[in-house]
């Protein structure tokens, strides 16, 4: 499984990337939801239009009928997770809101009838200006292989949670963000286009491996590239890194 | 135990919350005489605006607060980045897989109850607590690392308990504090080495929420 979650990955990354209008990010959505195996994915988006009281930004794969029915029951008004998760840090398990208030347990109810699965998990992303960003997937996987699946897609989906939000800045009209790489990232970057390992890179720097990888992390991030490959390039182009040796 | 609350769910623990700080207060203006803002003998800065969690150390039996540690994601305000990127000139660490980590404190009023050896003790205990906490929270949310400012005696601490950390960027004096700043891997190793070294062997995140304060005890602290 691991390795088509890894496939899942890379080739979402790379189609996020792509992106260069809503259309084309509902698609995202929508391949997304279909290559990991969900019966849903959303992201939400407030403080992104650059106006203080700009509306929500939607990006999602529910059918018209279910986002019709949501508003027409005024569900915002006491979904839990539009209601606290823009401002939590921890992903939300669905599984974890009390289900003792009738109309939470309604909500939930009436959503598997529209086609969301039993289970479900959003993350909430942290921007740097006060913009916030909400990717909520569903699915009905077994209960036995759920805290499992759980773990694999949270790795996956705090970065494409993120790739969307940078995103939906961008087609909001948002510049891209100026962030620098630091030496270190540089040095990291700079090995790897040599096409050494990780383990390589530790020991020629005199770093633990877990701090290359946090440096690399960084980097891709930054760059906002979907691979260690990638962000080489990308660092290569903007002259970033010296010419191979 | 370690409690996480978000600081959306903070209302509901107005007690807590301002135990935690009337602490930090008490730990980082008092104690340790950093530069930090005190109003009505609580410490709160604005990254407290920036709905952090906190994950919170509670005396299993009393209630009382044994220590507290605040996190926030680095892709959102963080303090290396807006507050300490002297330590760090060439830009700080960024990703959605790693959290930041500040105002790590152990409540000094354990002394006023315990012997000292044993509060000694206590405080030992809540630090390495308080750390598997850390990495138990990231690894339930995906996060790989946490980066974190601390000072000296933290960092002989973590020595002491063989909690590893890299040391990031150049130390700095910041007015009379040496200031560093570190990265933690949250892996697993990190966390059974930690546990090693406080015996926390089971997980010591609560997967309940707090205890509520029964009604008495919010009168006392109505004040």
């Amino acid at each position: 499984m691991s390795d088509i979650v890894g496939s899942s990955f890379s080739t979402t990354l790379s189609h996020i990337a792509e992106v260069s209008d809503r259309e084309s990010l509902d698609m995202v959505m929508k391949e997304l939801a279909a290559s990991y195996g969900l019966s849903s994915a959303a992201y939400f988006g407030i403080g992104v239009s650059g106006q203080s009281k700009g509306d929500p930004f939607l990006a999602v794969t529910y059918s018209s009928d279910w986002v019709e029915h949501y508003k027409e029951r005024r569900f915002q008004e006491i979904d839990p997770v539009i209601q606290t998760g823009f401002r939590r840090l921890l992903p939300l398990d669905w599984d974890g809101f009390a289900r003792s208030d009738e109309r939470v347990k309604t909500l939930f109810g009436e959503a598997s009838e529209f086609g969301l699965g039993r289970r479900g998990l959003s993350i909430p992303v942290h921007g740097r200006h006060g913009d916030r960003g909400l990717f909520s997937i569903s699915c009905d996987h077994a209960d036995r292989d759920w805290a499992h699946d759980k773990l694999l897609y949270l790795r996956d989906f705090q970065v494409l949670a993120t790739h969307i939000h940078d995103k939906v800045l961008r087609l909001e009209g948002h510049r891209p963000k100026d962030s620098h790489l630091s030496p270190r990232e540089l040095e990291c970057l700079q090995w790897i286009a040599e096409g050494k390992t990780v383990w390589e890179c530790a020991t020629i720097l005199g770093l633990s491996q877990h701090t290359v990888r946090c440096y690399l992390e960084s980097a891709r991030h930054k760059l906002n590239a979907t691979s260690n490959t990638h962000a080489v390039s990308m660092a290569h182009r903007a002259g970033l890194l010296l010419p191979p040796l | 135990m370690i409690f996480a609350i978000e600081s959306v769910d903070q209302d509901k623990y107005p007690e807590l919350i301002d135990q935690m700080l009337r602490m930090r207060a008490e730990v980082f203006s008092g104690r340790l005489g950093w530069d930090v803002c005190v109003e009505n003998g609580r410490e709160i800065d604005r990254f407290d605006a920036e709905d952090p969690l906190y994950l919170l150390s509670l005396d299993e039996r009393s209630g009382q607060l044994r220590g507290a540690v605040r996190l926030l994601p680095t892709t959102g305000p963080n303090m290396l980045r807006d507050v300490f990127s002297v330590l760090m000139p060439g830009g700080g660490v960024e990703s959605p897989l790693i959290w930041e980590s500040s105002r790590f404190a152990v409540n000094p009023r354990i002394f006023e109850t315990k012997e000292r050896a044993e509060a000694n003790r206590t405080v030992n205990r809540t630090t390495v607590e308080l750390l598997c906490g850390m990495v138990e929270v990231a690894r339930q949310a995906g996060i790989q690392h946490i980066v974190s400012v601390f000072d000296a005696r933290m960092a002989r601490i973590f020595r002491s308990i063989d909690c590893r950390f890299e040391q990031f960027g150049t130390p700095a004096r910041i007015g009379k504090t040496m200031t560093y700043a570190g990265l933690f891997d949250m892996s697993h190793d990190m966390r059974s080495r930690l546990g090693a070294a406080g015996n926390f062997r089971e997980p010591v995140l609560a997967d309940v929420v707090p205890p509520r304060p029964s009604a008495p005890g919010q009168m006392a602290n109505a004040e």
